[in-house]
C-alpha cells in the first residue's frame, strides 16, 4: 500500500508544483471561469428541459426518468472509451514506466497506481458534464439530502466500473495483438466502436420520444417510454436508485441496486488486479518492441504527394509532403477522419428528419431562417474540426520542431504553408456542409448564394485563427496530439472562433431580414436600406480580413520568440 | 568563420551564458567542454538559431545570424544531442524533406548524394524503413547524414558520440577530420575528453556560462599547470567541482 502511495505521489507533487510555480496566474482563472460558465449553461438548459417535461401531464415524469437513464448510459459508454485510450498511455507508453518497472515494487502495485492515474485522467469530465445535470434534477424535484449523497457515491461507483471495463479491455487487447503497432490498432478499434455506437444512437431517433404523433397509439408511446434498459446494466441500477430518491418521500428505496453497484465495482477491480498479475507485464514488454514498417499504399501516397506539392516551392513542398505522409501513416490521426465523416453524416441526417411541415411559421420563411442559422452551426462544426486538425498543425511537429527552427526556411513561409495545406480540405468540407443542408431545406436561390459565399469567406478566417492560435500556444511535448486541442489554447481558439462566427451572423442578419421582408411585402428597397446592406456586408469583409491576417501575425511573432 | 561577440543568454533571471567571445578559423575542429549545466547546449542552440540570445552577436561566414538568418542557416549543419525526428517518415523521405528545406533541388544528383551518405553511415539497408523503428544510434547517424547533405561550411554538434557504437564513433571522428581538412569548421560540444583530445584542433572550457580557458591541448596544459591528459587539465581548471569529488572520495 505504501508503494502505491509512493508511485502516485510524483503526480500529486507535480500538480502541486505546477499550481504553485505557474508563471501565468491568468490561465487557471480563465479556465475556471469558463468551467463555471459551462456548468451554469448546462444547469440552465437541463432545468428548462425538465421543467418543460413536468408541464406535460401523465408522461412528464416518464420522460424525465427516461432522460436520466439515457444520460447515465451515455456517460458510462463515454467513460469506458475514455479509459481505454488513457489506459494505453498510462499502463504501456508513459515515459516513467521503465523506471517504475526497474524498481523492486510489486507488479500489482505498479498496476494499481496506474489505474488511479487512468481513473483521474478519464473521470473528471463526469464532474464537468454530469454534476450540473444532476443538480438540475435536484432543482426541479427537490429531493432530500440522501439524493446528493447518492449522486456522489453512485457516480463514483459507475466511474470505477467503467474504469475496470476499459482497463480490462485494454490489457487483453495489448496481450492478444502482436507487439508492434498495438497502440495504433487499439486506437483504430476504439474509434470505430465509438462511431458505430454514435451512429446507432442517432439513427434510433431518440427525439421521437418527445413527439407522441410519431407513434400510432398512446399505448404504444407509453410502452416505448416505459421500456426498461437491460436490468444487468449498472446504469440501470444507478438510474433506478437515483430516481427512487428523487421521487419517493425520504428516498430510502432501492438499496439492493446500491449494493449491486458497489459490489460490481469492487469485483471488477479485484478481477483487474487478478488479470494484471497474469498478463500486464507480458503486454507491457510487447508494447516496447520496435515497430516494423508496413509498405501498403506507398505508391498511391507518393503519387498524391507529388500532385499536391508540384505547384509549391521546394521548401513549402517539403513541409506539405511531410505533413501528408505523417498524417496518413499515423492511425491515431487518420482514423479521426472516420469520426469526422460520422459527424457530417449525422449532421446532414438531422436536416432530413426536421419536421418543418408541422411548424406554425410560414414554410418558406422558416426554411430560409433555418438556412441562415445553419451558417452559424456549420461554422461551429468547422471550428470544432479545425480545433482538432488545424490548431494542432504547428504542435504536430513535436520535438522534431528543432529541424524547422534550425533550417533556413522562414517561419512566415512555414506558417503559410501550414495554412495552405489545411485551407483547401476545409473549404471543401464547409461548402459540402452548407450546400447539401441548403438543398435539403429547399431554400431560395438568394439564401443558397449568400450562405455558400459567407461560408467560403469564413473558412479563410477560421483556418487562419486555427494556425495563428496554434502558433501562439504550441505544445511540442505532447503524448497524444488529440490532447493538444483540449488545452488552454484550444479552448481559447474555440471561443474566439465562436465569437467571430457570431459577429458575422449578426452583421448579416439585418440585411437578410430587410431583403426577405421586402420580398414578402412586394416592396422595393429604399436607398437607406441599400446603404445598410452595403455597410453590413463591407463589415463582414473587413472582419474576415482582420481575422485572417491578425492571428497569423501574432502566431508568427509568438513562434519566432518561442524557446 | 565563426565569431561570437558578447554572447549572453539569461533565463528567468539566471545567466546561462555570460558575455562569451570566441573567434574560430575556417577548417578548425573546435571542442567546447564544460561540466553539466555550464552553458554548452545553450550556446550551441543559439548558434544553430534555435534559441534567441538575450544580447550579443553570432557571426558565421561574415554574416550576422540575427540579420541574415536564412543565409546563415543555409551554411550551417546542426546535430543536436537528442535526435528527435519525424517518426512516420522513412530515412530517405526524411533526407528529401531536409533537402527541400535547404532548397537543394530534386534531381538525380540529390538522390545520388543521399544514397552516398546513407551508405557512408551504414544506413542503406534501413533507408526505406520508418524512422520509428530506428535505434537511438541509427537516428543519430541519420541526423548526421542530414547535416552533411547540404555540404555546410559550419557544422555545429552537441554531444556527437552519444548512442553511437565504437565503429560508428570511429567513423564520425574520421568524417569530422576529413570535413575540416576540406575547409568545414566544426564546433563540437562533448563530455568525452578522449574524443576532444583526439579530434579537436582547439578547445574551450566553459564554466558557469563563462569561458575559463581556451587553446590547444598544449596551451591548456600550460595554463592549468599540470601534466598528463585532458582529463587532468579539465579537472584542474574546473577545480571547485574536483574539490567536491575528492572530499566525497576521502569520506568513503
Amino acid at each position: 500500500m505504501r508503494d502505491i502511495y509512493l508511485l502516485i505521489r510524483p503526480r500529486v507533487l507535480g500538480f502541486r508544483n505546477q499550481l504553485i510555480r505557474s508563471e501565468s496566474r491568468k490561465r487557471p482563472i480563465i479556465l475556471g471561469c469558463l468551467g463555471i460558465v459551462f456548468c451554469g449553461g448546462m444547469f440552465f438548459l437541463s432545468s428548462r428541459v425538465l421543467l418543460h417535461f413536468q408541464s406535460v401531464q401523465v408522461i412528464g415524469d416518464l420522460l424525465a426518468h427516461q432522460l436520466l437513464s439515457m444520460i447515465l448510459l451515455s456517460f458510462f459508454s463515454l467513460l469506458i472509451f475514455s479509459h481505454i485510450i488513457t489506459a494505453l498511455s498510462n499502463l504501456y507508453f508513459s515515459k516513467d514506466l521503465e523506471l517504475c518497472h526497474s524498481t523492486p515494487v510489486l507488479l500489482e502495485e505498479i498496476f494499481v497506481s496506474r489505474v488511479v492515474h487512468t481513473f483521474l485522467d478519464s473521470s473528471w469530465m463526469l464532474i464537468l458534464f454530469g454534476l450540473p445535470i444532476f443538480m438540475a434534477y435536484a432543482f426541479v424535484y427537490r429531493p432530500g439530502p440522501y439524493f446528493y449523497l447518492l449522486v456522489l457515491h453512485m457516480n463514483l461507483a459507475m466511474a470505477i466500473i467503467a474504469a475496470g471495463i476499459g482497463i480490462l479491455v485494454t490489457m487483453l487487447l495489448v496481450y492478444i495483438f502482436p507487439g508492434h503497432r498495438t497502440r495504433d490498432l487499439i486506437i483504430l478499434l476504439t474509434v470505430m466502436m465509438a462511431i458505430a455506437l454514435y451512429m446507432m444512437f442517432r439513427f434510433l431517433r431518440p427525439e421521437r420520444l418527445v413527439n407522441p404523433d410519431a407513434f400510432f397509439s398512446v399505448a404504444q408511446y407509453l410502452s416505448a417510454l416505459k421500456m426498461p434498459q437491460s436490468p444487468y446494466l449498472p446504469t440501470h441500477w444507478i438510474a433506478e436508485s437515483l430516481w427512487a430518491s428523487l421521487t419517493a418521500v425520504g428516498g430510502k428505496g432501492h438499496s439492493f441496486e446500491v449494493m449491486l453497484t458497489w459490489t460490481t465495482a469492487g469485483a471488477i477491480m479485484v478481477i483487474n488486479v487478478w488479470v494484471a498479475h497474469g498478463v500486464y507485464f507480458m503486454g507491457y514488454s510487447k508494447s516496447r518492441e520496435a515497430k516494423k514498417r508496413r509498405l501498403g499504399g506507398k505508391k498511391i501516397l507518393d503519387m498524391f504527394v507529388r500532385c499536391v506539392t508540384r505547384p509549391l516551392g521546394d521548401d513549402l513542398g517539403a513541409i506539405v509532403s511531410k505533413d501528408i505522409r505523417t498524417f496518413f501513416r499515423d492511425n491515431s490521426q487518420w482514423s479521426q477522419l472516420l469520426l469526422l465523416v460520422a459527424l457530417v453524416v449525422v449532421y446532414l441526417y438531422n436536416f432530413t428528419v426536421l419536421p418543418l411541415d408541422k411548424s406554425p411559421v410560414r414554410l418558406d420563411f422558416l426554411q430560409n431562417e433555418l438556412a441562415f442559422l445553419n451558417m452559424g452551426l456549420a461554422g461551429f462544426v468547422l471550428a470544432a474540426v479545425c480545433a482538432r486538425f488545424v490548431f494542432t498543425a504547428v504542435s504536430a511537429e513535436g520535438e522534431a520542431y528543432w529541424i524547422v527552427r534550425s533550417s533556413p526556411l522562414r517561419i512566415r513561409r512555414y506558417l503559410w504553408a501550414k495554412y495552405l495545406l489545411y485551407l483547401f480540405p476545409m473549404l471543401l468540407l464547409a461548402e459540402v456542409l452548407i450546400i447539401v443542408t441548403d438543398y435539403l431545406l429547399d431554400v431560395t436561390c438568394f439564401m443558397m448564394i449568400l450562405s455558400s459565399c459567407t461560408m467560403f469567406l469564413m473558412v479563410f478566417a477560421i483556418v487562419a485563427l486555427g494556425i495563428g492560435c496554434g502558433a501562439i500556444y504550441p505544445n511540442f511535448r505532447y503524448q497524444n496530439i488529440a490532447q493538444v486541442s483540449t488545452g488552454f489554447g484550444g479552448v481559447l481558439y474555440m471561443i474566439i472562433s465562436s465569437i467571430f462566427i457570431g459577429i458575422v451572423i449578426v452583421l448579416e442578419a439585418g440585411p437578410v431580414y430587410i431583403v426577405f421582408m421586402s420580398k414578402m411585402l412586394g416592396n422595393t428597397l429604399t436607398l437607406l436600406e441599400w446603404i445598410l446592406i452595403i455597410v453590413a456586408f463591407l463589415g463582414v469583409l473587413v472582419i474576415n480580413i482582420v481575422a485572417i491576417f491578425k492571428p497569423m501575425e501574432m502566431g508568427l511573432r509568438a513562434l519566432c520568440e518561442y524557446e | 568563420m565563426i565569431k561570437l561577440i558578447n554572447l549572453t543568454k539569461i533565463y528567468k533571471g539566471l545567466c546561462a551564458v555570460n558575455r562569451i567571445n570566441l573567434e574560430i578559423k575556417k577548417g578548425t575542429v573546435f571542442g567546447f567542454l564544460g561540466p553539466n549545466g555550464a552553458g554548452k547546449t545553450t550556446t550551441i542552440k543559439m548558434m544553430a538559431g534555435v534559441l534567441a540570445p538575450s544580447s550579443g552577436q553570432i557571426i558565421i561566414d561574415g554574416m550576422d545570424l540575427a540579420k541574415d538568418t536564412s543565409a546563415v542557416k543555409q551554411r550551417v549543419g546542426f546535430i543536436p544531442d537528442s535526435p528527435f525526428l519525424y517518426e512516420k517518415l522513412t530515412g530517405v523521405e526524411f533526407l528529401h524533406f531536409i533537402a527541400g528545406l535547404y532548397r537543394l533541388g530534386r534531381g538525380q544528383s540529390l538522390r545520388h548524394r543521399i544514397s552516398e551518405l546513407l551508405e557512408l553511415f551504414d544506413l542503406n539497408n534501413w533507408a526505406e524503413e520508418l524512422i520509428e523503428g530506428y535505434s537511438h544510434g541509427m537516428k543519430q547517424r541519420l541526423v548526421m547524414c542530414a547535416a552533411l547533405l547540404q555540404e555546410p561550411k559550419v557544422i555545429i554538434v552537441d554531444e556527437p558520440m552519444v548512442g553511437l557504437d565504437p565503429r560508428a564513433a570511429r567513423l564520425v571522428k574520421i568524417i569530422f577530420r576529413d570535413q575540416a581538412h576540406k575547409g568545414t569548421t566544426i564546433f563540437m560540444s562533448t563530455h568525452s575528453l578522449d574524443v576532444a583530445e583526439e579530434v579537436c584542433d582547439e578547445i574551450a572550457i566553459i564554466q558557469s556560462g563563462e569561458i575559463i580557458a581556451r587553446g590547444t591541448s598544449e596551451v591548456l596544459r600550460r595554463q592549468a599547470g599540470v601534466d598528463g591528459n585532458l582529463e587532468n587539465i579539465f579537472l584542474k581548471l574546473t577545480e571547485g567541482k574536483r574539490g567536491e569529488d575528492e572530499r566525497y572520495l576521502s569520506s568513503h
